[in-house]
């Protein structure tokens, strides 16, 4: 029953802000976002953390230029003032391909006497059309591997990505392994941030399990990508090019990161042309619109 | 963990539950069982699972006693009033509990735990203030006749397997050969084709019938293990394999034109491999009443 009353009248219109000369794509659309849904997952004791789960769905014309979004919470309360945000970091941006375009968050769980919340934020979008920078195709991307690529758009938005051979990659695989300095060094910093012994080995029991999870063999033909993480963080997408210039089926994307280097391993599910092109999507600031939300009075379930 | 009032009152005789489909009448117990809520999750709202999961621990009970179990409730309320039983629950069925490979001897001297269902409750309610209902718990250790054991399985190929645990319940299971299950395919399209002459059926009609028959007449997977099975009394709760080191690996049963096919997700069965099967009987079939009081909701 709330859903209902939360599509007739929780609605809220966004007017994205207007940007000169940006050209038709969404610069004069209203998108509305609604609640689609709110799941108030509880936990008694336990490690499992509970979370009060917002979905919000946008709607309006030319949604299909939207490639991805976030949502940015700036408050949200319950109607006895709780403070519900849980993390005030921006998320990622997420594809808007996959879960049906809904944008999901978490917030603390309210108290069971609490019987609304409202929410302040932002939502981000991802309009790669309102910048054509945002696209860049590197032409025969894997003909000099382990060496940088050579792309003009590239250079310009400051990234720096290198294909890598299989022998490099494994090199990189074998100098990431865990080996006794390291663990020493994540208890050494898991103590210095008051996690215990407990939480501690578990994480680097994770760890390891996570690295023979991407450790296995590659395919002939496997793509393997690398460069700085905070680099990596700014590509919202990569595709292969076919020799038609659509991309090829990628049967599996992972992208593993100590924080500081990221390698990305894309497993295509076709046999690629000789010497593809690459096209990178860009997460440029003139291809983002942000979009405030205030939205009073969602009921809680 | 929270606090649980178990009542000693015979609540037994107060349940009308239908036992007509259980063929092996579980043991009744001597009175409640001890048991302490470990964990609830309240999931409120959304389009899926929404509901109030509650798992339970049975301190009298060790984990690696219990291969199954089931709550059959009776009563639910939260502290606002609200009926937390399900009107469109049917009667659950027994649930096997899969044994981890990680577990040492250590981990199934531990506490079992069962989890069931209810209604969630209202969102101003504070606290469950009554489960009542039985807690039955299948426990093969309690009868040796509940648990049969079958070595180098795989040399049954084509035979009927002996074994006392199987007859004393009186299950019949044989490997069906490669020999046979293609006899029987071959048979049971000649069958066909014999009633689409009685009902004169145009020859044509019949040869394409019968191809797409036999194309369609189920085919075992490379994993897969053929048997027949008669269970009259529908005893046989489990059927796994176990390994040369006595790993169990749990296997799946499903039926296709009288065949059983015995699937697991690592891989077909090696030679030295047995064939553990367990079944309800009315001693491995414990029944116990329960009462939960005043269980804070999350």
């Amino acid at each position: 029953m709330w859903k209902k009353w939360v599509t007739d009248s929780l609605v809220v219109c966004l007017t994205l802000l207007f940007v000169m000369g940006t050209g038709p794509v969404l610069a004069q659309s209203g998108v509305k976002v609604e609640v689609d849904e709110v799941v108030d997952d509880r936990f008694s004791e336990s490690p499992l953390q509970g979370s009060l789960q917002i979905s919000l769905a946008l709607t309006g014309k030319d949604l299909d230029r939207i490639e991805a979004a976030r949502v940015i919470v700036k408050e949200a309360r319950d109607d006895r003032g709780t403070d519900l945000v849980a993390d005030r970091d921006a998320p990622d941006f997420r594809s808007l391909e996959y879960n049906q375009g809904k944008l999901e968050f978490r917030l603390k769980n309210p108290p069971r006497a609490a019987s609304s919340i409202q929410m302040k934020g932002v939502v981000e979008l991802f309009v790669p059309a309102r910048d054509a920078n945002s696209r860049v195709r590197v032409d025969k991307a894997l003909a000099k591997l382990d060496a940088p690529l050579n792309a003009k758009g590239l250079r310009a938005a400051k990234i720096e990505v290198t294909p890598l051979s299989t022998q490099k990659y494994k090199e990189k695989l074998k100098a990431q392994e865990l080996d006794e300095a390291k663990i020493a060094e994540l208890r050494e910093r898991g103590k210095a941030e008051g996690a215990s012994d407990e939480e501690i080995t578990q994480i680097i029991e994770l760890v390891k399990a996570l690295q023979e999870l991407g450790g296995g063999e590659l395919s002939d033909r496997a793509v393997v990508l690398s460069g700085r993480s905070s680099d990596f963080d700014r590509i919202q997408r990569v595709e292969i090019l076919g020799a038609d210039g659509k991309p090829v089926n990628i049967s599996s994307r992972s992208t593993s990161s100590d924080g500081e280097n990221a390698t990305m391993v894309l497993e295509p599910s076709e046999d690629l042309p000789s010497n593809p092109a690459i096209e990178f999507t860009i997460l440029t600031d003139k291809a983002k619109m942000s979009v405030p939300f205030d939205i009073k009075s969602v009921p809680l379930p | 963990m929270l606090r649980v009032i178990i009542v000693g009152a015979a609540i037994t005789s107060l349940i009308a539950l239908p036992l007509a489909a259980q063929k092996a009448r579980p043991q009744s117990g001597t009175g409640p069982i001890e048991l302490s809520v470990k964990q609830l999750n309240d999931r409120r709202g959304g389009q899926f699972f929404e509901r109030l999961q509650l798992v339970v621990e049975l301190p009298g009970v060790a984990s690696g006693d219990l291969s199954g179990a089931r709550v059959l409730l009776r009563s639910a309320v939260d502290d606002t009033g609200r009926n937390l039983l399900d009107p469109d629950a049917g009667e659950p069925g027994l649930e096997t509990i899969a044994k981890s490979p990680y577990e040492d001897a250590d981990d199934r001297k531990k506490p079992a735990t069962v989890s069931f269902s209810l209604v969630s409750p209202a969102r101003t309610a504070t606290s469950v203030k009554e489960i009542a209902g039985e807690i039955e718990l299948y426990m093969p250790s309690k009868d040796p006749n509940s648990s049969a054991s079958v070595p180098k399985f795989l040399s049954f190929k084509g035979k009927l397997i002996s074994h006392k645990a199987l007859k004393a319940n009186g299950v019949e299971i044989s490997l069906v050969s490669d020999q046979q299950f293609e006899a029987e395919k071959k048979r049971q399209a000649e069958l066909k084709r014999k009633e689409m002459i009685k009902e004169e059926y145009p020859e044509d009609i019949i040869a394409s019938s019968i191809e797409s028959f036999l194309e369609y007449f189920p085919k075992p997977e490379p994993n897969d293990v053929v048997l027949r099975i008669k269970d009259p009394k529908s005893a046989i709760q489990s059927v796994s394999y176990i390994d040369a080191s006595g790993e169990e690996k749990r296997g799946f049963l499903r039926e296709d034109e009288g065949f059983m096919f015995l699937s697991n997700w690592e891989g077909p069965p090696e030679a030295g491999w047995s064939l553990r099967v367990d079944m309800k009987t009315a001693k491995s079939l414990i029944r116990r009443p329960f009462v939960l009081a005043d269980v804070p909701l999350p």
